[in-house]
């Protein structure tokens, strides 16, 4: 239950914030007065109704996502783009309901400042529920299958970066020696992997080796409701720009040759 | 003379098809393994099966589906592989619980045996006996138990697993102890409880006589995928044993193909493939595949893959 109410929690908080940085923009370009050229109660009245589709905006971009890293510039991009259709929704039903447009500098301002407001909240909101949901018991315990250099480099990072999928056993299918790594306890084979979903409450299965398996680790999460990923080295993806993309409406791994970064477009 | 079959195994890498039965327990041309033992084994020979505490219930089951009397199941404490008693610390246990004082007739259990066991019995002449094989391949050896045989029946040398083995004979999992030779054992297992070809070595270093009896008849030891597929396609031949159960419409079968009860297949191909019970496959080309009981497969092609029980692959379009 602890990760539905932190996302209400953190949607409710972002749409205060939303109104909140629209108000301070208000009064920080038309002065600490209420106008009566633009009321305030009028501009509100827009800046709440944007601020729903403006939170759509963000769901719909998956800023919100379970494992999303709210730091990266990758995030900070899209709650930028965000902050733009924020500004876009404000505009359009402020015209709308008023008949009006408004000072082009309080909608830069409002820009500026909700995108860099909203980015902020949401690395220390991202902070706050890695502490919250890897507390006590965790609330996305995850088995790590197959022990590799890649396997061992995830887990340390999991385990550093606080993630909010606390991996808490590790299986490998061919057996290791080793009883644990990074503080994370090596339980066997593959043989015990029911043993282990029961035991762990395991939520999240991350195959790190053993591509022969992916079937049957599939069938296993498919079974009991648990979330499947796979690192892409196990295919023996290493270029790190693998993408799952659209074939002709089939689902497709791709991976690119190098070239200049304006191919991207064009890929 | 009593037979002991090891069947605490966890069999790790079988899994998923040892998931939630042991290897003895694997169909093999329409039977367990097991069971193709346990037939070769004289009528009147008591036998006792060994297994860990996981699949006892299985063991259970396929005893009470036997046709035979004079069976009888040992149930290691253990449901771990790591805490397994070994093969010789499961015999001295038995031995010494039940207070054996008997000849021993010792197979494991996930071995297919292609010789006469009367004619081996017959070679028994009250020394240690093993059963060996000529793999005919140095490097095959050095997975198994070598032997080094002298003149006529004698063994004068065992390795076990070498690095470099000085013979293609091995050892098959089929040996015979002399009651004369239990306390050897019973002691040898205080130090190596998981060492069954390390008896005969010790025998040896006693300087007891070891006889082997060597066959060329199929031996097949299932330990991984491979070698399971392999004694399918060995038992099997170019055939498809199909289940009287079981249903296939407009579907090509090559190789050695076997389908168990309740099956439906449709519109497929399947080459070389193992079916367990109650599978449901349509659209689907399977090439040296194993689908364990209860799964669906639908618009797939697959290769190579053991399949766990009840799996649902299902392609629309």
């Amino acid at each position: 239950m602890r990760r539905p109410l932190l996302l209400f929690l953190w949607l409710a908080t972002d749409y205060l914030l939303f109104l909140g940085v629209y108000a301070f923009a208000y009064f920080q370009r038309v002065g600490w007065i209420l106008s009566s050229d633009l009321p305030f109660r009028n501009f509100m009245t827009a800046v709440a109704l944007s601020g729903v589709p403006w939170l759509a905006g963000l769901v719909i971009t998956r800023t919100f996502s379970l494992t999303r890293r709210q730091r990266t510039p990758r995030n900070a991009a899209y709650i930028g783009c965000a902050a733009i259709l924020g500004v876009a929704l404000v505009t359009t039903v402020y015209f709308f309901l008023f008949q009006r447009v408004f000072s082009r500098e309080l909608l830069l301002t409002a820009f500026v400042l909700s995108a860099f407001a909203t980015w902020a909240w949401h690395m220390v909101f991202g902070l706050l529920m890695r502490m919250t949901l890897r507390s006590g018991l965790p609330s996305f315990p995850t088995l790590i299958v197959g022990v590799t250099r890649e396997s061992r480099h995830l887990i340390d990072l999991l385990q550093k970066r606080q993630s909010v999928l606390k991996p808490v056993a590790i299986l490998d299918a061919s057996g290791i020696k080793e009883r644990e790594i990074a503080g994370v306890p090596v339980k066997g084979k593959l043989d015990k992997l029911e043993e282990i979903l029961r035991e762990f409450r395991i939520t999240h299965i991350i195959q790190c080796s053993d591509l022969e398996q992916s079937i049957n680790l599939l069938s296993a999460c498919r079974a009991r409701g648990i979330t499947y990923m796979l690192l892409p080295s196990v295919m023996g993806i290493v270029e790190r720009d693998e993408r799952v993309e659209s074939l002709e409406g089939k689902a497709v791994t791709v991976v690119s040759p190098e070239s200049g970064w304006w191919n991207w477009f064009f890929r | 003379m009593h037979a002991f079959i090891l069947a605490g195994g966890f069999a790790t890498r079988l899994w998923p098809l040892t998931e939630k039965r042991a290897k003895p327990l694997l169909p093999l041309a329409g039977k367990p393994i097991i069971t193709h033992l346990i037939e070769k084994i004289p009528s009147g020979m008591p036998i006792t099966v060994s297994t860990n505490a996981a699949f006892a219930d299985g063991f259970k089951q396929w005893l009470d589906g036997l046709q035979r009397s004079g069976m009888e199941l040992v149930v290691e404490g253990t449901s771990r592989d790591d805490h397994k008693l070994g093969a010789l610390g499961s015999i001295a246990e038995w031995v010494r619980a039940e207070s054996i004082d008997d000849d021993l007739l010792i197979l494991t259990g996930d071995n297919y045996l292609g010789f006469s066991m009367e004619t081996f019995l017959k070679a028994f002449s009250g020394n240690p006996l093993l059963a060996a094989h000529d793999v005919g391949d140095l490097e095959r050896a050095k997975a198994f138990g070598v032997v080094i045989k002298g003149e006529g029946t004698r063994v004068t040398g065992f390795e076990e697993k070498p690095k470099s083995p000085s013979s293609t004979l091995v050892s098959t999992g089929c040996v015979i102890i002399p009651k004369s030779a239990l306390p050897v054992l019973m002691e040898f297992a205080k130090v190596k409880p998981d060492n069954l070809g390390g008896i005969f070595e010790e025998f040896l270093h006693r300087n007891m006589t070891v006889d082997c009896f060597i066959f060329s008849e199929p031996w097949m030891d299932i330990g991984s995928f491979g070698s399971y597929l392999h004694a399918h396609r060995e038992l099997i031949g170019e055939q498809a044993l199909v289940d009287p159960d079981a249903t296939i419409k407009e579907t090509t079968v090559r190789g050695s193909v076997t389908v168990g009860r309740n099956c439906m297949i449709e519109r497929s191909e399947l080459t070389d493939c193992m079916i367990f019970d109650n599978v449901t496959i349509r659209d689907c080309t399977l090439r040296d595949c194993v689908i364990d009981d209860g799964c669906i497969l639908q618009g797939i092609d697959l290769r190579k893959q053991m399949l766990r029980t009840g799996t649902k692959l299902i392609v629309d379009g």
